[in-house]
């Protein structure tokens, strides 16, 4: 090789552009999704979860969704405004958009799926429009949302990818919307249209030739194979059975293994809208938990980054409170910690007068994790584990997920809860809600813990209602550093869905919400 | 015709077992804690009470026990099982179109458990105390001891893993869109491991009834008569031992039909099958009480039946039972 | 009685089962000796193979704790859940068999038709809404097992007594004037006891493969350090660390292969019918 083959060989591998970049996309091919529980529905205008969105969001589509820089992006609403009150937010809709049976798109969709779905029956989309009072539709590709409070346009744009999928009025406006069978059909304006759902077993959607972007989407066919055993979908991974698996359904040494293959990327790219944290949850009617020197012993006593590192196999961070990282608006640096300090929880538990007896146990608590994710069973082992240590002997109670809901949120039966909180893009969507008081008994993931602070909560009413961003900024930071001095709760550890990608897959990750996303611009390499 | 009319009495005679299981089943389940709304709730990531008393009201879970209780029995003697909470279909069209996997599968099971169980009985019967006794006895008493589960998960580390003969699940390739022949061969191909794993206990069972039971009738009067008359060995047995010594093997059958559907459960949870057993799994974790009672229900019908085709069969293989 | 046990100890497939048993046994008394440190305590670095650190000859588990040491304090816990659950449902059984068995017609139909249920309905399921009730903790999965055994006992508990109801020693204990009760427990029991205790031992195996299988699906108690439950954990990782499932499997084919040789050893002793040895 001559010297100016060896430069050019030497500065390309310098630059680093990925061959990738430069390819064109390739038509055709069937993607494999892997598909972990089944839902009851399919369709996001009537439940917000991500085993929704991963089937319903490629079928149906919302007003906006986030681009690469998680800013919300025209989809269905092409762009839109607030009156300076902030009670009515007027959305441009799309031109030339059709529905899968070849209906037009009109705002009476929207309209309607505002009010009868977002309303009254989407989880979270309740408490959203709570004060939505009508959509007015001037003409068909206009729609007005008119607030009876201020509505803060940020909010709102931010909490639509998830909460925002509009649905048909033509097939829902008749009969029952819950036994309505396009629930398990979805029909919808997006890239790939539903053919077939096969219980237990698979779902089947094929390019939507009608599809309002030109010339996309690029794949002919996605497939959802139903896999409920972690072990089998990671097998049918590396048997290229499955090209993508989603939201962290395999075990987390498959992860570490699967990471080690050149052949799949490993990676928590393209969910950072998608963020959760670990919780440790307290119940105050056992007066042992109702003392802030036990509840800050209990969090002192826990080794997080060693649990991380070796457990979690470090797809995780260390937590500083209910509002993660990844929220770039929101997130308040230097609030009140609990490093891991072994003789700190001692002292504590010692000052609150709770002396070692018999075998160095000073009380016994009992902790109930919630039923799915293998983080929580291991973080629940090593929380008996660590505090052990500090004297505290812990009961593992295990429920199932109905079980578990009724027991915590509802019958209160509990010392110790731990679970997942889910950051949905915003604070207003479902993080307050777990500090509020006034959630009605049997509510699930909000404040039980029969602790109320009437601070916290006038704190927490002002930022929802707050149209001034930097206020608004400046109001959450209070609220974390209440949450992080009371200690009602404590979620110390922060996590983001892991995506596993067959790496001839192109095209992916390319937003913070990619997995529940519609998919339009993926292709499938050789 | 007599057939039909003995099958009816026996249901007749069945019904007040029917009846005691699936309510005592209905009972039980208002015990556990949480309802499938609570289940939903759990799915869906969130909701609000609104939410959830307006799904309440929608699956009829806020009237009272006694109401419900008589609500689904008037349903079910019309012959409608109801409406499944998870599915959203009735819980009919739910079974059936479970049933072809499980029944697959059972049907797989028990064929290769009485087969090879019977083959390897009668060798080892012939050959006792010999080496082939000795080595397929031990090899049946190591397969009873074997929990199925922990024998599908090495199996599927052994198969499909390390070697990758086997697929590691499933019912059949999906994305591969075979019809006909082609996907029944699949769907076979995806079943090997699955009965393996299922026959395997009730394999060493039959194995060990069938020795014990052809030992048994090998030493009686008209062996030895016949090994007199001159007659040859295999014809001995085929003829003549054989069609006694399977009584036992028969009756066996009816009484593993519901230990087998049990057994189901696990089987088509390692190798993720979509059959009743996961289903009723599934109803339990969602409380959805429509589906449960269903597969109850047709689980003690399909028993009831296995137990009569059973007598029928006992009664046609001895001619002392009047028949 | 003594010349059934020198039938057993002539069995070398017998001795072979009491050998094995005998061995969970030991496993069990000797672990808190071997490993007074608490078994589900974080020991090392999670999932390190067996041989790798010489303080954890058979490796660690996903939560970081010692398997071997799990091993051990887990024959106790397969063994006591075995057994307690065997006494259930034999003390269950027992009761309805020799009820039904005893007086007959009405009595017997309603009781008959009670275990019927119960052996229609498919034990695990039954199992599965028991556990869905009334809770995973280790008592509760014990009584739980124990409830849906009896059946098999009833049954052959009744054939026993419908058999012994008409001999001639009964007959004349009755025309002695002695109550049922007495008849029942003293005269009727004991001779219709051996081939219950036989079918015990299949009841044991049962038992412990049950509860071995709750485990595995994550319905066992998770502060026992149960067989069944690390072989649930070793789910996880099977394609790599597959010894964390595959060594408490082998311990549970091992008890349950001593078990059932020792039933079988006991049937051939006690009934020395030919059966080929």
């Amino acid at each position: 090789m001559n010297r100016r083959e060896t430069l050019l060989l030497v500065g390309s591998t310098l630059v680093g552009v990925p061959a990738m970049a430069q390819e064109t996309p390739r038509r055709g091919g069937v993607m494999t999704v892997h598909f972990s529980t089944e839902q009851r529905i399919l369709n996001p205008s009537l439940q917000a979860s991500t085993g929704v969105y991963i089937v319903g969001g490629k079928i149906q589509e919302a007003l906006v969704d986030l681009d690469a820089a998680g800013n919300p992006t025209p989809v269905l609403a092409e762009s839109w405004e607030s009156s300076a009150d902030g009670k009515s937010i007027t959305f441009k809709l799309r031109a030339g958009v059709t529905w899968h049976d070849g209906k037009p798109f009109t705002s009476a969709d929207v309209a309607f799926t505002a009010m009868e779905m977002w309303k009254k029956i989407l989880n979270y989309g309740t408490a959203l429009q709570l004060f939505l009072t009508a959509v007015d539709t001037p003409d068909p590709l206009t729609a007005i949302f008119r607030y009876e409070r201020p509505m803060p346009l940020g909010l709102l744009l931010r909490a639509l990818p998830d909460l925002g999928y509009i649905s048909p009025k033509h097939i829902y406006e008749t009969g029952n919307i819950r036994q309505n069978p396009a629930n398990t059909a979805p029909i919808g304006t997006g890239p790939f249209k539903f053919v077939q759902y096969e219980r237990g077993q698979f779902i089947i959607a094929d390019r939507n030739t009608n599809y309002w972007r030109p010339n996309l989407p690029y794949l002919d066919r996605v497939v959802w194979r139903v896999i409920g055993d972690r072990a089998a979908a990671a097998a049918q991974m590396e048997a290229g059975q499955i090209l993508f698996s989603p939201y962290s359904a395999l075990a987390i040494s498959d992860f570490q293994r699967l990471a080690r293959d050149p052949r799949f990327e490993v990676t928590t790219r393209g969910n950072e809208g998608n963020a959760r944290t670990n919780t440790l949850e307290f119940n105050f009617r056992n007066p042992i938990l109702a003392d802030i020197r036990v509840r800050k012993a209990l969090a002192h006593a826990l080794n997080i980054p060693f649990f991380i590192e070796n457990f979690l196999g470090s797809f995780a961070k260390p937590g500083t409170g209910p509002i993660p990282s990844v929220s770039t608006d929101y997130y308040p640096a230097g609030m009140p910690q609990y490093p891991f300090d072994v003789a700190a929880a001692n002292r504590l538990l010692d000052e609150a007068g709770h002396r070692r007896g018999a075998g160095g146990v000073r009380f016994s608590l009992r902790l109930h994790p919630a039923p799915w994710g293998e983080d929580i069973s291991l973080f629940a082992t090593f929380m008996q584990q660590s505090f052990a240590q500090i004297g505290v002997r812990i009961e593992i109670v295990r429920l199932d997920a109905a079980g578990w809901l009724r027991t915590i949120y509802n019958d209160h039966n509990f010392d110790l809860a731990s679970g997942w909180h889910q950051y949905r893009s915003d604070p207003a969507v479902s993080t307050t809600v777990w500090y509020r008081s006034g959630s009605p008994v049997g509510a699930p993931w909000t404040n039980q813990w029969g602790w109320n602070d009437p601070t916290i909560d006038q704190i927490i009413d002002n930022a929802a209602t707050e149209l001034d961003v930097p206020r608004r900024r400046a109001l959450y930071a209070d609220f974390v550093r209440r949450a992080q001095t009371e200690l009602p709760l404590w979620m110390p550890i922060e996590q983001i869905f892991v995506s596993v990608f067959n790496k001839r897959l192109r095209n992916v990750a390319n937003n913070p919400r990619w997995a529940s996303s519609s998919w339009h611009d993926t292709w499938l390499a050789n | 015709m007599r057939i039909i009319s003995l099958a009816a009495k026996r249901l007749a005679a069945s019904l007040p077992t029917l009846l005691l299981i699936l309510v005592g089943i209905f009972c039980l389940l208002q015990f556990a804690p949480g309802d499938t709304v609570d289940a939903m709730l759990a799915q869906m990531g969130g909701g609000d009470a609104a939410i959830a008393a307006d799904l309440r009201r929608f699956y009829g879970l806020d009237l009272s026990v006694a109401e419900q209780l008589t609500r689904y029995l008037w349903r079910l003697v019309r012959l409608d099982l109801g409406f499944s909470a998870i599915y959203g279909k009735p819980v009919a069209t739910v079974i059936l179109e479970r049933l072809p996997a499980t029944l697959s599968l059972m049907g797989a099971s028990l064929s290769f458990a009485f087969a090879a169980g019977m083959a390897l009985g009668v060798i080892a019967a012939r050959r006792v105390n010999r080496w082939p006794d000795t080595l397929i006895s031990t090899l049946g008493l190591i397969f009873y001891a074997t929990p199925s589960f922990w024998f599908g998960l090495m199996a599927i580390v052994l198969f499909s893993v390390h070697l990758q003969w086997l697929p590691a699940g499933g019912f059949g390739d999906v994305a591969m869109g075979y019809t006909g022949a082609r996907r029944v061969l699949d769907i076979a191909w995806h079943l090997v491991l699955p009965t393996l794993t299922l026959g395997l206990i009730f394999l060493a069972i039959y194995l060990r009834i069938m020795r014990a039971s052809m030992l048994e009738v090998l030493s009686l009067d008209f062996v030895r008569t016949a090994r007199a008359k001159g007659l040859r060995e295999t014809r001995i047995i085929t003829r003549h031992v054989l069609r006694n010594a399977l009584l036992p093997m028969v009756t066996l059958i009816g009484l593993q039909a519901g230990t087998m559907l049990g057994g189901a459960v696990v089987v088509e949870s390692v190798f993720s099958l979509p059959g009743l057993g996961r289903l009723a799994y599934e109803s339990v974790v969602q409380r959805d009480l429509n589906t449960l009672l269903g597969i109850v229900f047709v689980s003690a019908l399909l028993v009831i039946a296995v137990n009569f085709l059973v007598d029928m069969l006992y009664a046609r293989l001895d001619p002392r039972i009047g028949a | 009685m003594r010349r059934a046990l020198l039938a057993y100890i002539r069995n070398p497939a017998a001795v072979l089962g009491a050998a094995l048993v005998l061995a969970v046994l030991a496993m069990g008394l000797a672990a808190p000796l071997l490993f007074p440190n608490d078994p589900l305590g974080l020991a090392g670095r999670p999932l390190q193979w067996p041989g790798a650190n010489p303080r954890f000859p058979l490796g660690t588990d996903p939560s970081g704790r010692d398997i071997m040491a799990q091993l051990f304090h887990g024959a106790r816990v397969s063994l006591l859940i075995g057994f307690v659950a065997t006494l259930v449902a034999t003390a269950i059984g027992i009761a309805i068999g020799a009820l039904a068995g005893f007086y007959s017609g009405f009595v017997d139909t309603v009781l008959m038709r009670l275990t019927e249920a119960f052996q229609t309905l498919p034990n695990f399921l039954l199992l599965l809404v028991l556990v869905a009730v009334f809770g995973s903790q280790i008592e509760t999965v014990t009584i739980a097992i124990g409830l849906v055994s009896w059946p098999p006992v009833a049954r052959l508990t009744r054939a026993e007594f419908l058999t012994l109801r008409t001999r001639e020693f009964v007959q004349a204990a009755r025309v002695q004037g002695l109550s049922d009760l007495h008849l029942m427990l003293r005269e009727v029991l004991p001779n219709a006891l051996p081939p219950v205790i036989v079918y015990a031992s299949v009841v044991m195996a049962v038992a412990i493969l049950l509860e071995s299988a709750l485990a595995f699906l994550q319905l066992s108690d998770p502060n026992v350090p149960s067989w069944g439950n690390l072989i649930g954990l070793g789910r996880n990782v099977l394609r790599v660390e597959w010894y964390v499932s595959a060594i408490p499997g082998v311990a549970i084919l091992l008890t349950i292969l001593g078990v059932s040789l020792v039933g079988q050893g006991l049937n051939d002793a006690l009934n020395p019918r030919i059966t080929g040895r």
